[in-house]
């Protein structure tokens, strides 16, 4: 039955752009040498993502508004690199990540928590009041999140397709400024999903790019354009500016560069016989 | 060769009369003067359809109803037609008084639109009593309308107390819900469906119309069901949902009235008389994120779902039918059908799932694009079941955590109660308002007694 | 002349049933003096310069072998695919004999025959059914998360080594004899843990792990270098003198081991190979004679041993567990059996190895053995053919 299947798309794909040789009917063991380096890069940020959490809680709890305001953004980076592996955990996804308006009560509701609770608090309220629980909470949270990715062996399809995941994050909540809705701080996420996907896609290319040229150079292009467009959006202190500031023109070609990256990526686990 | 100037000036003239036909029906209609009929015109040489002719209509179809009255409600059992519209409102009353006069009212709205008949004259000076939408004469186009009410209805007003059906709740959040309170909850549900999204339109304006003193309208999700032409053996497949997949194929069977007095129409012990007859409506809106969805290997959509994408064939006899029945003892482990494919989860076919059973009646929604450039579109659900607590709630809990979670988002619905249907002569909800009523003189009794 | 009386006729038969029963009697006997008779699938003799038989075909599957040595010296026997050792028994003494099992694809083999300089035997495995079933749906895409989270593990492992063999180099500059000897028992902990595939880098191993036993000119031989060199001289000699050169070899081979490990091709059958190979080795080499002779330490090398063999266990048991639940968890029970004994052993404080009594290494080595032949069966259970 899978047999036919794979027939019935590649004769499909025979007609349209892909040739039939695009698609592995079954995966190499040449993908556990990226798959290895994956879990690495992925250790490596959530020990970072504990470390830095650990400052910006202190600062919470310490009352410090200033220093608590400067560490936000730059704290979650460390979790959107590793979104598709973060949220094979949808309880710490859920506590750590979740917005206002995935409850009732938006920012009311008492099982809204994480980031964007503080964020909240910090920005709309323009205090640390009362954010002490929340602040340990989410430090709990990660350190949990270390450990549970440190016991996992990460399944393949979700690494490699994750490169795709990520940006199907951006194109929902980053492009349209509704992650970071109170600090407007959405161009860090942006650049941090998509640090993540291009760190997948490097991992894999040396397996695609000896057959798929022409795949790979419009990828790569791709890649290289959203990163010219949100460089001239780096602030003095090498982080970014509010989100207030991207122009309408550049959100737009941004958004059709995600989609196609989204578009082209998703095809990476067929590539490499994962589908 | 023929000098095309004179064509386009009879084109336009053609175009002319037309319009001036139309505008003129109209006119005569509310002047009370039938519309001079087509051969009063001269007869103009038709030299093909025009870009603002109205689609040609199927005279069958809009001639085509069901019946209002009967021991259940229509638009239940009632197979769907093309297009749906589900309106959530709230309720401005006073008194239970207020209330009756209220059901009355629609209940003579509702009988006279799914029947159909012509549209009352009234003098030019005044507001035309019908939105006009369907002509001068209003064609029942297979229309039903389907009452429910809400929790709070109950809660609101004491002169209800104690008579709220035991399984009526206010919905509360599933871990996957992202509920926007515009989109949520009500006093009281109207489902219109009819084979023309026209029809369903021109009923609900006609409710708000008629019923403005009472219905403050809360939000609204226009639907509908993309016709399937039959089989060559006459059989009508499923149809289709915003994801690509037949739905329904594992539905109840409609016509099994055995299996419709367990599985849908109320009749538990622990439920009030007035409610016998009646079904739980569960409604929710949940949005598809389809672009992603669209960029998901065929493969995985299968296994997600749990049955074969073009056929609807359930995955361990993907040469059958759809409404083939898995054998999932066959499959314990879940090498054919995954155990967290969404019909899996649904319902797994065990002894103790089939008390879970209940009848879905979905449409499809579309209704724009989000801030993030994104369709906004996705499915209408809406179930009917003897107990809501047995049916929706409990099947939803089973598909907490499943994979098509990442594919949806739930964002709006609430849980209602459709009464039980009415004989001629009767209005819908009478058997809750004698009920209430009843209540209320028997206060006083037992006050005596003490 | 009148017929012969019946009973003639008897006799003569029961003569005659006699002599058969006779010779049956000695066909049987000899065949036992022979060792013909085996609960095995094939039999096999060798003698001082031949084996008997030399050319066996099989059926493709679980096959068994006894192998007698008739012969006068102690032999090993091997079966061979091309270079690479398919299966063998070693260490056979003269007059005894052992029983092979192995799961055998079809294919042409070639069979050792005791001495070296022997002319080689055939070994031809044939198509059959039980060898097509053994190739199970287990596809490579299962194997793929445990290939590469153990590729993870040998990293991290082999990272921790040679930060550790740095620290140890450090102590040994410094000359603190105490925390040498500290840094020295906790340097060796990462290295037991992948020793599972360590040791089969040969030229490596014979540096990093080099024993005196093995060795001519034993502790004085140049050859005596690496882990056990720098324990001689700090627990027997009891001093740090000299070893700087010793300390900084071994960091520079633990270094060039690190990135072989890294680069090493994993694929599904080492896996499988690896922790029931390991076991096995523990049950008949350190287990009996100790390994750490100077520090004595064996206990805490064996539990870093356990580790390194739990966590591959634990990774096939990933893929076993849908395709042999019960297997799956005999599996797990074998380890916490052999854990739970080591942590009884160690409980009984004895201060150097050496004191440990027999029965319980004899503990221990049953419940490692029975953990070995467990992990054989994940073969044939996930094995890709």
């Amino acid at each position: 039955m899978v047999g036919q299947y794979l027939k019935t798309t590649a004769l499909a794909l025979t007609l349209g752009v892909w040739g039939s040789g695009m698609m592995a009917a079954e995966p190499s063991l040449d993908l556990v040498g990226p798959l290895a380096e994956y879990k690495l890069y992925v250790a490596q940020n959530t020990a970072k993502l504990v470390e830095d959490v650990t400052a910006f809680t202190d600062a919470v709890k310490a009352g410090d508004l200033e220093k608590a305001r400067s560490l936000f953004a730059p704290t979650r980076t460390s979790y959107e690199k590793i979104e598709p592996i973060a949220e094979l955990f949808s309880d710490l996804d859920v506590s750590i990540d979740a917005r206002a308006d995935d409850y009732e009560q938006a920012e009311q509701d008492p099982a809204f928590t994480g980031f964007h609770r503080i964020e909240y608090g910090l920005w709309e309220q323009g205090s640390t009041d009362g954010l002490a629980e929340y602040a340990d909470r989410l430090l709990a949270d990660v350190k949990d999140l270390d450990a549970r990715i440190n016991g996992l062996t990460f399944p393949p399809e979700v690494v490699v397709g994750g490169a795709a995941v990520l940006m199907e994050e951006v194109a929902a909540t980053k492009i349209s400024g509704e992650e970071d809705r109170y600090s407007r701080t959405d161009l860090w996420d942006f650049d941090a999903n998509f640090e993540g996907a291009q760190k997948i896609y490097e991992l894999l290319r040396p397996l695609i790019a000896g057959d798929r040229a022409d795949f790979v150079a419009k990828v790569d292009g791709n890649f290289a354009a959203v990163d010219e467009v949100l460089a001239k959006y780096h602030s003095a202190d090498g982080g970014f500016v509010s989100y207030e500031e991207l122009t309408d023109a550049d959100r737009n070609a941004l958004s059709a560069k995600v989609n196609t990256l989204a578009e082209d990526l998703s095809t990476l686990r067929g590539q490499l016989g994962l589908g | 060769m023929r000098d095309p100037a004179p064509l386009s000036t009879t084109r336009r003239r053609l175009l002319g009369r037309i319009g001036l036909g139309a505008l003129g029906g109209t006119v005569a209609a509310g002047l009370g003067i039938p519309p001079l009929p087509a051969r009063a015109q001269p007869d103009l040489p038709r030299t093909g359809p025009q870009v603002v002719e109205a689609p040609a209509g199927h005279a069958e179809t809009a001639a085509g109803h069901v019946p209002f009255y009967g021991r259940h409600q229509a638009g239940i059992l009632t197979p769907r037609p093309a297009s749906g519209i589900l309106a959530a409102f709230d309720v401005v009353l006073a008194s239970l008084d207020d209330f009756e006069r209220m059901l009355r009212r629609l209940t003579e709205r509702a009988a006279f639109l799914t029947q159909g008949g012509a549209v009352p004259a009234r003098d030019p000076g005044l507001p035309p009593a019908d939105s006009g939408l369907l002509g001068p004469v209003v064609a029942p186009d297979d229309l039903t309308i389907t009452l429910g009410f809400g929790a709070s209805l109950f809660d609101r007003h004491d002169w209800l107390a104690g008579l709220k059906p035991a399984h009526l709740q206010r919905m509360v959040q599933f871990p996957n819900d992202a509920l926007d309170p515009a989109l949520c909850h009500g006093d009281l549900s109207l489902q219109f469906c009819a084979n023309l999204p026209d029809t369903c339109i021109h009923a609900l304006r006609d409710m708000l119309k008629n019923l403005s003193e009472f219905l403050v309208l809360r939000w609204m999700i226009e639907g509908s069901v993309p016709p399937v032409p039959p089989a060559p053996d006459g059989s009508t497949p499923s149809a289709r949902n915003f994801l690509g997949f037949r739905d329904g194929s594992a539905n109840p069977d409609a016509n099994d009235a055995a299996l419709m007095q367990r599985v849908v129409w109320t009749h538990g012990p622990d439920e009030p008389d007035w409610a016998r007859g009646g079904s739980y409506q569960a409604v929710r809106v949940i949005r598809n994120l389809v672009e992603r969805w669209d960029r998901t290997p065929l493969r995985e959509q299968e296994q997600i779902f749990g049955r074969t994408k073009m056929t609807g064939a359930p995955l361990d006899a993907p040469e059958a039918g759809e409404y083939a029945v898995p054998d999932y003892a066959a499959d314990p482990e879940g090498v054919a059908t995954p155990l967290d494919a969404h019909i899996r989860l649904a319902n797994p076919r065990r002894p103790d799932s089939e008390r879970n059973l209940m009848l879905r009646r979905p449409f499809n929604y579309s209704r724009g694009v989000l801030r993030n450039g994104q369709l906004d579109q996705g499915l209408l659900f809406i179930a009917y079941q003897a107990d809501l607590e047995a049916g929706f709630i409990a099947v939803q809990e089973r598909l907490n955590g499943e994979p098509l979670e990442e594919y949806i988002k739930p964002v709006g619905g609430g849980y209602f109660f459709a009464p039980p249907g009415i004989a001629a002569g009767d209005y819908l909800g009478s058997s809750l308002v004698d009920a209430a009523r009843r209540n209320r003189t028997a206060q006083p009794e037992s006050i005596k007694r003490e | 002349m009148s017929a012969p009386p019946k009973t003639i006729h008897l006799a003569i038969a029961g003569a005659a049933l006699l002599a058969v029963a006779g010779a049956g009697a000695f066909w049987y006997a000899a065949r036992q003096g022979a060792g013909a008779q085996s609960a095995a699938d094939r039999l096999v003799t060798v003698n001082a310069t031949s084996c008997e038989p030399n050319a066996i075909t099989l059926p493709g599957g679980r096959r068994s072998f006894e192998i007698v040595n008739a012969s006068d010296r102690p032999i090993e026997w091997e079966i061979l695919d091309g270079v690479m050792v398919v299966a063998e028994r070693e260490n056979i003494a003269p007059g005894f004999r052992s029983t092979l099992e192995v799961q055998l694809a079809p294919g042409e083999y070639a069979i050792t025959c005791g001495l070296l300089s022997n002319p080689r035997g055939t070994l031809t495995v044939t198509q059959s059914d039980e060898a097509a079933a053994a190739a199970s749906e287990v596809t490579l895409r299962k194997f793929l998360g445990p290939l590469s989270e153990y590729r993870v593990y040998l990293v991290m492992q082999g990272d921790a080594a040679v930060k550790a063999a740095g620290a140890l180099r450090d102590a040994i500059a410094a000359g603190d004899l105490d925390a040498a000897r500290q840094a020295w028992r906790q340097a060796r902990l990462p290295y037991r843990r992948i020793e599972p595939l360590a040791y089969r880098f040969s030229d490596l191993k014979e540096r990093i792990d080099a024993r005196a036993a093995y060795l001519q000119g034993r502790e004085q031989d140049p050859g005596f270098t690496g882990y056990h060199r720098i324990e001689y001289g700090l627990f027997a000699e009891g001093s740090t003198q000299g070893l700087a050169p010793f300390a900084d070899g071994l960091l520079a081979d633990l270094t060039e081991l690190a990135a072989r490990l890294k680069q090493a091709p994993l694929d599904p059958g080492l896996l499988i190979e690896m922790p029931a190979d390991s076991a096995l080795q523990i049950v008949q080499g350190q287990l009996p004679q100790g390994e750490n002779l100077y520090a004595g330490n064996d206990l805490q090398d064996l539990g870093a041993s356990l580790e390194g063999i739990g966590k591959l266990a634990g990774l096939l048991r990933q893929v076993a567990a849908q395709v042999d639940p019960a297997l799956d968890a005999a599996i797990g029970q074998d380890l916490q059996a052999a854990e739970a004994r080591l942590a009884e052993i160690e409980a009984q404080g004895h201060r150097t190895y050496g004191d440990v009594p027999p029965a319980a290494r004899d503990a221990l080595a049953a419940e490692l053995t029975q953990f070995s032949q467990d992990l054989r069966k994940l073969q044939p259970a996930i094995g890709m053919n």
